[in-house]
């Protein structure tokens, strides 16, 4: 589906950040990138959808037709149809805040839009209900209209990997999808995204090993700009001692504090909407 | 026990240190105003004796001559419609220059052409503009629409374009990744985002325009400012006076009218 081979990247002073990166996305895999800050996680996914580009070596991407895009060389409308296919879910959420979730759910689909109609008319009332249908997916059918600033930010990201699914993507890029959330919303957003792994390949960089380890289906380490690791969701402590150093303590001190699944932890917004019934 | 003292720093100093700072910028500035004062031949004498000039002086504008009434009407109503139709040239030109100065969505040499016209748009104050555009155009409104309409596009288009800069890049790039082209983004990511603040602005520029537009009618650009100037000129001050009425009027009106509007329409938006 994606492949990438042996990209680098170096700042404007020629300090380089990714230094060889290289591996193959297969169907079925949910893959978690996991490496201390720095390691150059999110510019290796952000070349993955070309809005980054490396200094050498290549992204391929192969579409739902076998057709192979360069997302290294490629610019203008070949790259706008190849981030068509690829869906993004940011750390930031990055919607519109003052627009509706639903508006922000059907932004998805402009690259798919004549600029002329996006522009003058607007969306049909299809799309619209293919878009509610992607939102009640992600159990906020009943936000749609709400302005999405409004939302918790659990909400939010549901609005944003609604978005990222309406566009029909091939494969799914989530840079630090569950970073801003509380660990009960974490856990939340990760069993929506489990299943659609089956549909299409997710990356996803992720900064908790445990949840990378119950929920990915293949683990790779970068650090230092380097591959250190690329294998099964089976990571030991001396793995991580290896790829964190120091930090993991500080990663597992996090951790401690993480509540199991069994625990009920009330997220702010859940403890709203009772109040409020 | 006696707090001990810290040995570096003393609250008591530091007190001194702010009251002393305080008195010698109060002390500055009262200098200051005095030797202004002194230059611009400001004296209590003539004051004193200016008062009971102005009170005779007012005795002159009352009763107001509401005959004039009906004359003044129809300059009234173009003063309105100057202050409109600047307003509307204005916001709408100011789009334009918003986008095309805002840092985050356009190219270097745009965006430096575009700040240096609103600089010089901003440095060049209405009624300037109107004196030389009434030379070159003649007398009467279209003028003042033309010098108000730059005067907006200076103001608004700052504003506009400091709004578009205070959006999160972040957001505009993931409608990029999506696939979406410039314009999609501006429609889809700037101006839900900046819109309200445009139009707010633009109904608070609509009440600063009235005003402009009598201070411009008096040098040229019609409606009641010229009523204004023309029947003071001719010593008809009672008719003036229905001028100065129908001026306050006006202005109270389209403040309340304003703050109407921006609460209804655009209420979270703080000027």
């Amino acid at each position: 589906m994606i492949d990438v081979r042996q990209i680098t990247k170096s700042t404007r002073d020629g300090i380089p950040i990714l230094k060889g990166i290289s591996f193959t996305v297969k169907k079925g895999e949910f893959i978690g990138i996991l490496g201390p800050s720095g390691a150059g996680k999110t510019l290796t996914m952000r070349c993955m959808n070309g809005l980054t580009k490396p200094t050498s070596g290549e992204v391929i991407f192969t579409d739902n037709e076998n057709n192979l895009i360069n997302l290294t060389h490629c610019k203008g409308r070949e790259l706008k149809r190849a981030r068509q296919k690829i869906g993004v879910i940011f750390q930031g959420f990055n919607l519109v805040k003052r627009l509706s979730a639903i508006d922000n759910v059907l932004i998805g689909q402009l690259g798919n839009m004549n600029p002329l109609r996006s522009i003058f008319y607007g969306f049909t009332d299809s799309e619209a209900a293919q878009a509610l249908a992607v939102l009640e997916k992600m159990r906020i059918g009943h936000l749609a209209h709400r302005q999405t600033g409004s939302l918790s930010g659990g909400e939010m990201q549901r609005v944003a990997i609604a978005r990222a699914l309406f566009q029909n993507p091939v494969i799914l890029l989530a840079d630090e999808p569950i970073a801003n959330l509380d660990p009960t919303n974490a856990r939340k957003i990760m069993k929506l995204l489990q299943p659609l792994a089956q549909e299409m390949p997710i990356i996803g960089v992720f900064h908790q090993p445990d949840v990378i380890m119950e929920f990915c289906t293949r683990i790779i380490a970068i650090k230092d700009g380097r591959i250190v690791r690329d294998g099964d969701n089976k990571l030991t402590h001396d793995e991580l001692v290896d790829l964190y150093g120091a930090e993991l303590n500080e990663i597992e001190t996090a951790q401690r504090s993480t509540p199991t699944p069994n625990e009920t932890h009330q997220t702010p917004d859940l403890v709203i909407q009772r109040l409020s019934a | 026990m006696r707090p001990t003292k810290p040995p570096t720093w003393s609250y008591s100093g530091y007190r001194r240190k702010l009251t002393l700072t305080v008195w010698a910028v109060l002390a500055g500035i009262a200098f200051c105003a005095y030797w202004a004062g002194v230059s611009c031949k400001v004296n209590w004498h003539d004051l004193r004796q200016g008062i009971p000039k102005s009170i005779e002086f007012l005795g002159f504008l009352f009763p107001p001559d509401w005959s004039a009434f009906a004359d003044m009407l129809k300059p009234a109503i173009e003063t309105v419609l100057l202050a409109f139709l600047a307003t509307v040239f204005g916001a709408v030109l100011s789009l334009f220059f918003g986008l095309a100065a805002a840092s985050t969505i356009s190219p270097v040499w745009l965006r430096s052409t575009s700040r240096f016209l609103l600089a010089a748009e901003r440095s060049l104050p209405e009624i300037i503009m109107v004196i030389l555009l009434v030379s070159a155009l003649g007398l009467g409104p279209f003028p003042g629409v033309v010098a108000m309409s730059i005067g907006c596009i200076g103001m608004l288009g700052r504003l506009f374009s400091d709004a578009i800069e205070e959006i999160n890049p972040a957001t505009l790039e993931s409608i990029r990744s999506v696939g979406a082209g410039h314009g999609q983004v501006i429609f889809y990511g700037v101006l839900p985002q900046v819109l309200p603040s445009l139009i707010a602005n633009s109904i608070f520029r609509f009440e600063v325009n009235i005003r402009l537009s009598v201070l411009l009618g008096a040098v040229g650009a019609g409606g009641i400012g010229y009523q204004l100037y023309y029947n003071f000129q001719t010593l008809q001050y009672q008719r003036a006076t229905v001028a100065i009425l129908i001026t306050l009027g006006l202005v109270f009106l389209s403040e309340r009218l304003s703050s109407f509007l921006r609460k209804r329409f655009v209420p979270d938006v703080k000027l």
